[in-house]
């Protein structure tokens, strides 16, 4: 691969509520930061990628590449797609074609204004027959629950400690975001609360185990390898990325335990990159629930199958930062995760870059993990939907 | 949302509950598909339909949601899950209903996982008054419980007979009853209404006839609940039980489907209509079925016309009339009419009003003491000549006193007298008579059934039961008397009544 895409400075907001800004000015913040990190201009860029979940919906925006090009005074190519990493490969291929050498890449996302239907709107567009029959935005993950508990025959006090796991998961989320300026809940909870949570709602899964609801920004300018070096020094290179689908009425699917379209990713953006699984030490998993995130350890093979609960909760027995999956250290969102870092759909995936892009160049400041003596590699998960589509990214330091 | 093409489509797949099979490979498909994904190109034209809404389907894993998304907020709480049928070839989401989750009750997942489940069909959720009510069959219940599991088989007629009659029927009320003084009372569940009853009912007599639906040319829905002021009950029967030849390239039913409204004898009086169709060889027409089904309406208590929230129950019942395998062949009618308003709902309104005392005298006993002692004139029938007398029954005291007044003695009129068990079903209430006594009549007995619709006019039928009456009964376990009787009817208070009864926050 002779054009590697490069990022050479990111951008984001706080997640959380922006009530008085609309999506438009929150993506302005992150691109502000992520253009200053780079040292750009906005006439400097050829193309945009911006992605947002359903601002047309939640917002009534019109077309959104003319909200950013009013905003920028840019009229180059702007695309619009749903979710952040969609639109950084969009991007990554642009660039690799040597089509553009620098572009941004953003998500935004508002969904705090319109609360009282915005759950409608998601189960719709996650999975319309299951909304029409009654489902949630939580009920298809509680289903996985039910459908792993029974394929893994976890009963009595095994099942006690894989509720545990999954509590351990929140809890370590929480705490991986008080050092997250950024983060949407930076506030320390306990395994109880989690616990008591579920109990109140008389279901598998409680409050503490979901992702919230968020408003927020992030950006990422994104460069081809010849000229990343005029920007930084540090430049963090996307080494390997692939996309997957899957039907979208969950329950049609073969495998209501695990999302077949991350374990495509993997084996797919692994082989791209040239990087075996055993070198990565830092993931950012798309952890709308806690199940999500543990689930996502089994599919991206970082646990084996029906064991990852076993490793979390031995890991979180004396939390240490990481997972220790058969002896090795597995940092896992440690910028909070989805659930305490926050979930602006449109943005997420670029908080995950965000926060990967800190870490490989030694930036995360009281985040830092410790870099391992071996090549350093990280790598993203994102889905759209639930499980439909799937994204894996693999960032390096090093172009390949 | 619910006005875009999608509505149609999604009621054509998910009313009726519709897949498709690959007849290469034999994966099946929950939606309708022109090719198979595994197969290609070479399954084109090799997809074969099938049809999920006799089956039964077993809940894979389900889980609680007491959190719904806004159009669902007025079911409350309910169970959510994954059904699948065919041993797993085909797994849809679901939601169980028929269910009220108390304040704080445990909810054990795994005692609901694995057991059998049956499609029903009901309202999918909540819209706005002016919308479009969007209905399903993704709602199901227990296979063991309040609905039990029936096999629709068509059969192959044996017989032909001189006369048309009925071939076969269907009564349907709710699990949910409301018990005060004398009378137990029918109550719809939330998401129930008079066409998902007039849909039940309809389901129900085809079971029991086991006519081919395809050989039903015609379909009346009589109602006085009809949630639309303007849009057929009749269209959604049509569609959802495919009456009449389907036409598999452009999704019509060959098949005629009106409503007609006369107060509560809208269904009895299109009962000739049927029998002469399909008597009338020209008609090309087999079989006609004639649903009566209401949500009766009624004011709240202690408001104009609200004497009415006392006896109002919520129930359809559905006959099919033909000449092939008669149960019951009709030997004569009479109807009677007259401009008298003694009850009536303005259009707009949501609850009738009636004029009292009113009622009784000028309307009710004169219309069917009028039209019964005409058929029975005609027929030179006496009172004694009747086994069976099924009169309108809006409440227990109008049909004992006619009775009594037309000379009827308690064994004839109890077996048909059901008002005390599921209320006024109004225009369903003298069909679910007929049927509660097509359900324990004996060969060759005379049935006389004298209908009355407000405004006023009563339609008087003498039917003769057939000796193929009793061999139908077993492809019917959902009887009256088993509705009437079954272990799991929940009971519950008037204000979850009146919450139930006016449904998913239309009114």
């Amino acid at each position: 691969m002779s054009r590697i895409p490069a990022i050479v400075g990111v951008g984001r907001t706080r997640f959380g509520e922006h009530y008085e800004r609309p999506p438009e000015k929150l993506m302005e913040e992150a691109w502000l930061r992520a253009s200053e990190e780079a040292g750009i201009e906005r006439k400097d860029l050829q193309a945009a990628y911006v992605a947002d979940y359903f601002l047309p919906i939640t917002n009534k925006l019109g077309l959104e590449e003319g909200f950013l090009s009013e905003l920028t005074e840019l009229h180059v190519q702007m695309e619009i797609t749903r979710s952040f990493s969609s639109a950084l490969s969009n991007a990554c291929n642009a660039i690799q074609a040597g089509r553009y050498d620098l572009v941004l890449v953003g998500g935004m996302e508002k969904m705090t204004d319109r609360w009282d239907k915005i759950r409608d709107d998601l189960m719709l567009l996650e999975d319309p027959w299951s909304y029409y029959a009654g489902c949630t935005p939580e009920a298809n993950h509680e289903l996985m629950l039910r459908a792993y508990v029974k394929k893994y025959g976890i009963k009595g006090s095994e099942l006690e400690k894989f509720n545990t796991a999954l509590a351990h998961i929140a809890v370590k989320n929480h705490k991986h975001a008080l050092k997250n300026e950024y983060a949407q809940y930076r506030r320390e909870i306990r395994v109880e609360d989690v616990l008591k949570q579920r109990k109140n709602a008389r279901r598998p899964l409680g409050l503490y185990d979901f992702a919230p609801i968020s408003d927020g920004a992030s950006a990422v300018v994104l460069a081809s390898s010849e000229v990343a070096e005029k920007y930084t020094d540090k430049p963090v290179y996307v080494l390997g990325f692939a996309s997957a689908t899957d039907y979208i009425t969950f329950p049609s699917r073969e495998d209501l335990t695990h999302f077949l379209v991350s374990r495509i990713c993997m084996e797919n953006a692994l082989k791209m990159a040239g990087v075996s699984r055993k070198d990565i030490h830092h993931v950012e998993l798309y952890d709308q629930s806690t199940l999500m995130e543990m689930v996502s350890l089994e599919d991206l093979g970082f646990a084996s199958e029906g064991k990852a609960w076993i490793n979390i909760y031995e890991s979180c027995q004396d939390y240490q930062g990481y997972y220790e999956i058969a002896g090795k250290r597995l940092y896992v969102n440690t910028n909070g995760g989805l659930k305490a870092d926050g979930n602006p759909l449109g943005a997420t995936g670029g908080a995950q870059v965000f926060e990967i892009f800190k870490q490989l160049r030694d930036e995360a400041g009281e985040r830092q993990i410790e870099p391992p003596s071996e090549p350093f590699y990280a790598c993203s998960l994102e889905l759209e939907g639930f499980g439909t589509k799937g994204y894996v990214y693999i960032f390096g330091r090093e172009p390949r | 949302m619910s006005s875009e093409p999608i509505e149609r489509r999604v009621s054509y797949v998910g009313d009726r509950l519709r897949g498709c099979r690959c007849s290469l490979c034999g994966r099946e498909y929950f939606d309708i598909r022109d090719y198979c994904g595994s197969c290609g190109r070479k399954s084109y034209g090799k997809m074969v339909p099938i049809d999920l809404f006799f089956e039964k389907g077993k809940l894979e894993i389900c889980t609680f949601i007491n959190n719904p998304t806004n159009k669902f907020t007025p079911l409350g709480c309910y169970v959510y899950g994954i059904v699948s049928f065919h041993d797993g070839k085909i797994r849809i989401p679901g939601r169980l209903t028929d269910k009220i989750w108390k304040e704080g009750e445990e909810v054990d997942l795994s005692s609901l996982e694995g057991r059998e489940v049956v499609p029903r069909f009901r309202r999918r959720y909540s819209v706005e008054k002016s919308e479009i009510i969007p209905t399903i069959s993704l709602t199901f219940t227990f296979a063991d419980e309040y609905y039990p599991y029936q096999e629709y088989r068509v059969m192959k007629p044996n017989k032909e007979y001189e006369k048309p009659g009925i071939v076969g029927y269907g009564a349907y009320v709710s699990k949910f009853r409301i018990k005060e003084a004398f009378m137990e009372r029918s109550v719809p569940f939330i998401d129930e209404d008079a066409i998902t009853a007039a849909v039940e009912a309809g389901k129900l007599a085809l079971i029991h006839s086991g006519v081919d639906s395809a050989l039903i040319g015609k379909v009346y829905v009589g109602s006085e609940s009809n949630p639309y002021a303007v849009k057929p009950i009749a269209s959604k029967v049509a569609q959802v039980l495919k009456l009449g030849e389907e036409d598999t390239s452009g999704g019509v039913q060959f098949v005629d489907a009106v409503d007609t409204e006369f107060a509560c004898k809208a269904a009895t009086s299109m009962f000739k209509d049927a029998a002469s169709l399909v008597y009338y060889p020209n008609s090309h027409v087999d079989y006609a079925m004639v649903i009566g089904a209401d949500n009766s309406q009624a004011a709240p208590r202690g408001s104009p016309g609200g004497e009415l929230d006392f006896f109002v129950g919520y129930g359809g019942c559905a006959f099919i009339f033909g000449k092939n395998d008669v149960i019951a062949e009709i030997e004569g009618w009479c109807s009677c009419t007259s401009d008298t308003p003694d009850f009536w709902r303005r259009d707009g309104e949501p609850f009738p009003r009636h004029g009292g005392r009113f009622t009784g005298d000028p309307a009710y006993f004169k219309h069917i003491a009028k039209a019964a002692r005409k058929i029975m004139e005609k027929m030179r029938l006496e009172p004694k000549d009747i086994r069976y007398f099924v009169s309108h029954q809006p409440n227990l005291r109008f049909p004992t006193r006619i009775a009594k007044q037309l000379g009827f003695k308690e064994e004839q009129y109890m077996p048909g007298l059901q008002v005390a068990n599921f209320g006024n079903t109004y225009s369903g209430a003298s069909p679910i008579g007929l049927a509660a006594v097509l359900d324990v009549a004996k060969p060759e007995e005379r049935i006389l059934v004298v209908s009355y619709g407000s405004g006023a006019g009563s339609d008087a039928y003498v039917f003769i039961t057939t000796q193929q009456l009793p061999e139908k009964r077993n492809r019917q376990k959902f009887t009256l008397k088993y509705q009437a009787e079954n272990p799991y009817v929940e009971h519950v208070d008037y204000a979850t009544y009146r919450k139930l009864k006016l449904g998913m926050g239309e009114n």
